[in-house]
C-alpha cells in the first residue's frame, strides 16, 4: 500500500447477514490507473464494488479514499465526493428521456457541462428527447457512463461495462475507456478477458471472496496471466 | 413416556402460569387472557410462520361469533353446539375465501383483509339488521342452558373450558411447527421459487394455513359469543384490527409462547392503563411504534434472555428475521 | 331514474372521489418512492379535519381554517418522518406498515386526549346551490372537486416539470441509481412525505365540513382509500385518479339503486380487480411478497 493511493483498501470483510462473502480484502489504487477485477460470477466483485461505494457496510476493514475514510458515509455522500458507481444492470430511468436522465446527474453535482459526454458518446446527443426506456442495451450503458462523468469524478466503479453488448460496442466501449482513464482513475469489474488484457493497468483476480492475484507486470496483463487464476 | 412428557412439559410450564393466573388475578381477566391468546394465536401463526400481516382479524371474529350467535338466538341453547358451529362456520368461510385471499403480495393481504372486517361490519350492523338486530346485538345468556360436564354459563367452568381448548390449540401447533407442513410454510415464507421447484404448491400450503389459522380466530370468537352471553357488530369494528398485531408483536411474532405472552400483557396494560389513562389508545400506538422501533423481537426472547433455563424445556421460539 | 337524483349522485360521488384521490396520491407515492404503506396517512386526514373545525370556530373563516389544517398535518408529517420513518425505512414493507399503524392508533388516541370523543360539527363555508342541469347542487361539494383537479394537475407539473419533481419519479423506479448520482434521497424522501401530508391533511379538511369531526373518522375512512389505491394499484398516480373516482361514483350512484350494498360494491370491485391483476389496475409489480 502506498501513500500516493487514491483508493487503499484494506483488510475488508464483508458480510451478507450470517453468511461472509468477502474475506480480507486489500486493493491499492494509484491515481490515473485503470485497474479492472476479475473473477466468476458469483466470486465477490460487485459486492466489491457496491461496498466501496456505501451501499454495503463492512463488518470489518478500511476503505480510505484520499486518506479519508469511506465507511459508514450514505452513497450519495461518496458520490459527492467524486467517487462515482456504475452498476451493472443497465438500468436508466425509463421514464425520463435521456436529457432528463443527464440533468438529474447535472444537478446534483453542479455540473452543468455536458461536452465531455457528448465527446465520448456523440450517440447521446442525438437520442437527447429520447425516454431512457426506449434505449438499446448500448445506448443505455452508454447513458450510465455518461451519467457518472458529470460532476468530474476521481474516481469511477464500474460493474461489468461491456457485458451482453455487441463486439463493435465492445470494442468502442473499450476504447472509451483507455480515454476515460487518462483523466479519471477507473476500477472496472470486466468478464471479457481480451478487453481485460488490452486495457488494464492492473489486475485483480477475485476467487470466492478472495483476492488471489495482483498483477501490475504489463506483459503478465498482455499475456491474461490472470486466467490461471480463476 | 418420557419424551411425550418432555414435549409438553414446556407447554405445560406456559399454562401453570396461567393457572397461577386464575389463583392469584380476578376470573374475568384470566378468562379475557386466555381467549386473547387463542384469538392471537391464529395471527401469530399468520405472520410468523407463513409470512402474513392481517389487518382484518375482527372479520373471522365476527364469523365465528355470529355463527354461535345465530345458533344460540334462533335456534338452539346448547353451548357447546353453538362453539362447534361457530368452528364449522369459520373453517368454511375461510376455505371459501382462502384461494382469492392468499393470491395477494403480503401488503394488498393485510388491507384486503381490513377491507373485509369493515364490510362485515358494515354487513352486520346494517344490512343483515334484520337478523342480527344491529348495533343492539344478539343477546342469548339466559337462553344457554347449563350442560352436564363443565358448564359453560359459569365462568369458573368457562375458564376451565377454554383453558383446555387453549392447551390443545397449543398442542397442536407446536405439532404442526414439527411435522412437514410446517417447514413447507416456513419455507413458502422464505423462499417462493424452490418451494414451486420442490414441487410443493404454495397456494395450496397457504390456503391451508389461512384456514387453520382464521377457523382458530373463529373459534375465539365463539368463545367471546358464549363467555359474554352477547354479540354486537362491535366485534368487528375496525378499530379494533389493531389488537391482534400489537398483542402477537408484544408477545413475539413467530415465537410459541408469544400469544400466551403478548396476552398477559397486553391485558394486563390494558387494565391497568385504563384506570389511569382514559385513552389508553395512545399509549398502545406508541407502544407499538417504540416496540418495533427498539426490536421485533418482542417480549418472550426478551424473557428467554434473562431467564436461560427455559430455553432447553420450552424448546426453541423461531424469530423469522434472524 | 330521476335525472335529478341522477346528477347528485355524480356530483355526491365525485366529491367524495375527490376527497379519497387527495388522501390516496399520498398514500401511492409515499409507496412508489419510499415503498412504505403510510397508514399514518389517515392521522393526517384527522389532524386536517380538527384544526380546520377548531380555527373556523375561532376565527369563523373556513377557508383560512382549511389552509391551516392542510399545514398543521404537515407539521405532524414532518416529525413523524424524522423521528419514526426515518429509522426504518430499509426495513421490510410489513414492518413499516405496522409501525405506520401504530402512529394512526396512538395518534387518534392523542385525538381524542386533546378534543374529547364527542362528534364536532365544522361549518361549511358556502351554503350556496349551483343549477347544473336544473339540478340544485352544493357549490361546496363543486369546489370540492375543483380543488381536486387543481391538485391532480399541480402534482403532475412537478413531477414532470421540476427537477425535484423528476428525481422523485426517478427514485420510484430505482432509489439506489439516484443515490449514486450523488443526490440526497433522504431529503427527496422527506419532501414527499410531507407533500403527502399535507395533501392528506387538506382531504381532512375539505371533508370536515360534510361529515361530522370525529376521533375515529380516520379509522373510517381507512378502509375506503384503501380499496381505492389497491384497485388503482400502489405508486400509480394516474390508477389513483382512476380508481377514487370510480369508488366513489360506485358507492353513491350504487346507494342510489341499493343502499346496504353500494358500500360493499368497491370491496367487491376490488376482490374482482384483484382476481385479474393481483397488484390492481396500475400497479407496479416491484416487490414480490
Amino acid at each position: 500500500m502506498h501513500n500516493g493511493d487514491i483508493l487503499a483498501v484494506q483488510d475488508l470483510h464483508v458480510s451478507y447477514g450470517a453468511s461472509q462473502v468477502l474475506f480480507d480484502v486489500h486493493l491499492s489504487i494509484r491515481a490515473g490507473q485503470l485497474v479492472t477485477c476479475v473473477g466468476r460470477n458469483g466470486a465477490g466483485k460487485t459486492t466489491l464494488l457496491r461496498t466501496v461505494a456505501g451501499f454495503l457496510r463492512p463488518t470489518s476493514g478500511s476503505i480510505l479514499f484520499n486518506g479519508g475514510s469511506l465507511i459508514g458515509l450514505r452513497p450519495y455522500q461518496i458520490a459527492r465526493m467524486g467517487l462515482k458507481y456504475v452498476p451493472q444492470d443497465k438500468r436508466v430511468f425509463s421514464d425520463l428521456t435521456v436529457r432528463e436522465n443527464l440533468e438529474l446527474a447535472s444537478h446534483a453535482t453542479g455540473d452543468y457541462d455536458w461536452a465531455p459526454v457528448v465527446e465520448h458518446f456523440p450517440r447521446l446527443k442525438q437520442l437527447l428527447d429520447h425516454k431512457g426506456g426506449y434505449l438499446s442495451g448500448g445506448e443505455r450503458q452508454m447513458l450510465m457512463i455518461g451519467r457518472a462523468l458529470l460532476g468530474q469524478p476521481s474516481l469511477l466503479l464500474i460493474d461489468e461495462p461491456t457485458e451482453g453488448l455487441a463486439p463493435g460496442l465492445v470494442d468502442h466501449l473499450k476504447d472509451v475507456l483507455k480515454a476515460l482513464s487518462r483523466k479519471t482513475t477507473l476500477v472496472i469489474v470486466e468478464q471479457n478477458l481480451p478487453v481485460v488484457s488490452a486495457i488494464s493497468d492492473k489486475i485483480y483476480a477475485v476467487k470466492e471472496g478472495r483476492i488471489v492475484a495482483e498483477i501490475s507486470d504489463p506483459q503478465a496483463i498482455k499475456a491474461n496471466v490472470c486466467e490461471r487464476y480463476l | 413416556m418420557r419424551r411425550v412428557l418432555r414435549w409438553w412439559s414446556g407447554i405445560f410450564l406456559a399454562f401453570l402460569v396461567v393457572g397461577a393466573l386464575r389463583v392469584f388475578m380476578p376470573l374475568p381477566f384470566a378468562n379475557e387472557i386466555v381467549i386473547l391468546s387463542i384469538y392471537v394465536m391464529g395471527c401469530n401463526f399468520l405472520l410468523g410462520r407463513v409470512g402474513f400481516i392481517s389487518f382484518g382479524q375482527p372479520a373471522y371474529l365476527a364469523v365465528g361469533a355470529y355463527a354461535t350467535a345465530f345458533y344460540l338466538f334462533y335456534f338452539g341453547q346448547n353451548p357447546y353446539l353453538g362453539i362447534l358451529l361457530g368452528v364449522l362456520a369459520g373453517a368454511v368461510v375461510t376455505f371459501l375465501i382462502g384461494p382469492f385471499f392468499v393470491r395477494l403480495r403480503s401488503d394488498y393481504f393485510a388491507l384486503v383483509n381490513l377491507a373485509l372486517a369493515v364490510i362485515m361490519y358494515y354487513l352486520m350492523e346494517k344490512v343483515l339488521a334484520r337478523i342480527t338486530h344491529g348495533d343492539n346485538g344478539l343477546w342469548f345468556l339466559t337462553r344457554m342452558t347449563s350442560t352436564s360436564g363443565l358448564d359453560l354459563t359459569r365462568p369458573g367452568q368457562f375458564f376451565v373450558f377454554a383453558f383446555v381448548v387453549a392447551l390443545a390449540l397449543w398442542g397442536f401447533y407446536k405439532y404442526l411447527d414439527e411435522t412437514i407442513y410446517g417447514a413447507c410454510c416456513l419455507a413458502t415464507k422464505v423462499n417462493e421459487d424452490k418451494v414451486r421447484f420442490l414441487g410443493y404448491s404454495n397456494l395450496h400450503i397457504r390456503w391451508l394455513a389461512f384456514v387453520i389459522a382464521n377457523t382458530t380466530t373463529a373459534l375465539a370468537g365463539s368463545l367471546y359469543a358464549i363467555y359474554f352471553g352477547f354479540v354486537s357488530p362491535e366485534i368487528t369494528s375496525p378499530h379494533r384490527a389493531a389488537d391482534p398485531v400489537v398483542v402477537t408483536i408484544l408477545g413475539g411474532v413467530g415465537t410459541l409462547y408469544g400469544p400466551l405472552v403478548g396476552a398477559i400483557a397486553y391485558t394486563g396494560m390494558k387494565d391497568v392503563l385504563s384506570r389511569v389513562i382514559v385513552n389508553w389508545e395512545f399509549f398502545v400506538g406508541f407502544l407499538l411504534v417504540f416496540i418495533m422501533l427498539a426490536g421485533e423481537r418482542g417480549l418472550w426472547d426478551t424473557l428467554e434472555q434473562v431467564l436461560r433455563r427455559p430455553r432447553r424445556i420450552a424448546g426453541r421460539p423461531w424469530t423469522p428475521n434472524s | 331514474m330521476d335525472p335529478q337524483l341522477l346528477i347528485s349522485g355524480v356530483i355526491f360521488g365525485l366529491s367524495m372521489g375527490s376527497i379519497y384521490f387527495l388522501l390516496a396520491i399520498g398514500l401511492s407515492l409515499c409507496f412508489g418512492l419510499m415503498r412504505i404503506i403510510s397508514l399514518d396517512q389517515l392521522l393526517y386526514y384527522s389532524v386536517g379535519a380538527y384544526l380546520t373545525y377548531t380555527v373556523q370556530v375561532a376565527t369563523g373563516n373556513v377557508w383560512a381554517a382549511v389552509l391551516v389544517g392542510a399545514l398543521v398535518a404537515g407539521l405532524v408529517s414532518l416529525a413523524v418522518e424524522r423521528f419514526v420513518f426515518f429509522r426504518i425505512y430499509a426495513r421490510d414493507i410489513t414492518f413499516t406498515m405496522i409501525t405506520s399503524f401504530g402512529v394512526l392508533i396512538g395518534g387518534v388516541g392523542a385525538i381524542k386526549y386533546i378534543w374529547g370523543l364527542i362528534p364536532r360539527p365544522a361549518a361549511i363555508p358556502i351554503q350556496a346551490q349551483a343549477a347544473i342541469f336544473g339540478t340544485a347542487v352544493p357549490v361546496y361539494r363543486l369546489i370540492v372537486i375543483a380543488l381536486s383537479v387543481l391538485v391532480y394537475l399541480g402534482i403532475t407539473l412537478f413531477l414532470n416539470r421540476t427537477i425535484t419533481g423528476k428525481a422523485i419519479r426517478a427514485g420510484i423506479e430505482d432509489v439506489d441509481h439516484v443515490e449514486g448520482l450523488g443526490i440526497n434521497v433522504y431529503r427527496l424522501f422527506t419532501i414527499t412525505f410531507v407533500i403527502a401530508g399535507m395533501l392528506s391533511g387538506l382531504a381532512g379538511g375539505l371533508h370536515a365540513p360534510l361529515i361530522m369531526v370525529d376521533p375515529q373518522m380516520g379509522l373510517n375512512v381507512l378502509a375506503f382509500v384503501f380499496m381505492v389505491v389497491i384497485i388503482g394499484g400502489l405508486g400509480s398516480i394516474k390508477g389513483t385518479l382512476i380508481s377514487a373516482f370510480l369508488v366513489g361514483q360506485v358507492t353513491s350512484l350504487g346507494s342510489l339503486v341499493y343502499a346496504p350494498l353500494a358500500q360493499m360494491a368497491p370491496f367487491a370491485i376490488m376482490l374482482g380487480i384483484l382476481l385479474v391483476k393481483p397488484t390492481g389496475l396500475y400497479g407496479s409489480k416491484f416487490l414480490k411478497r
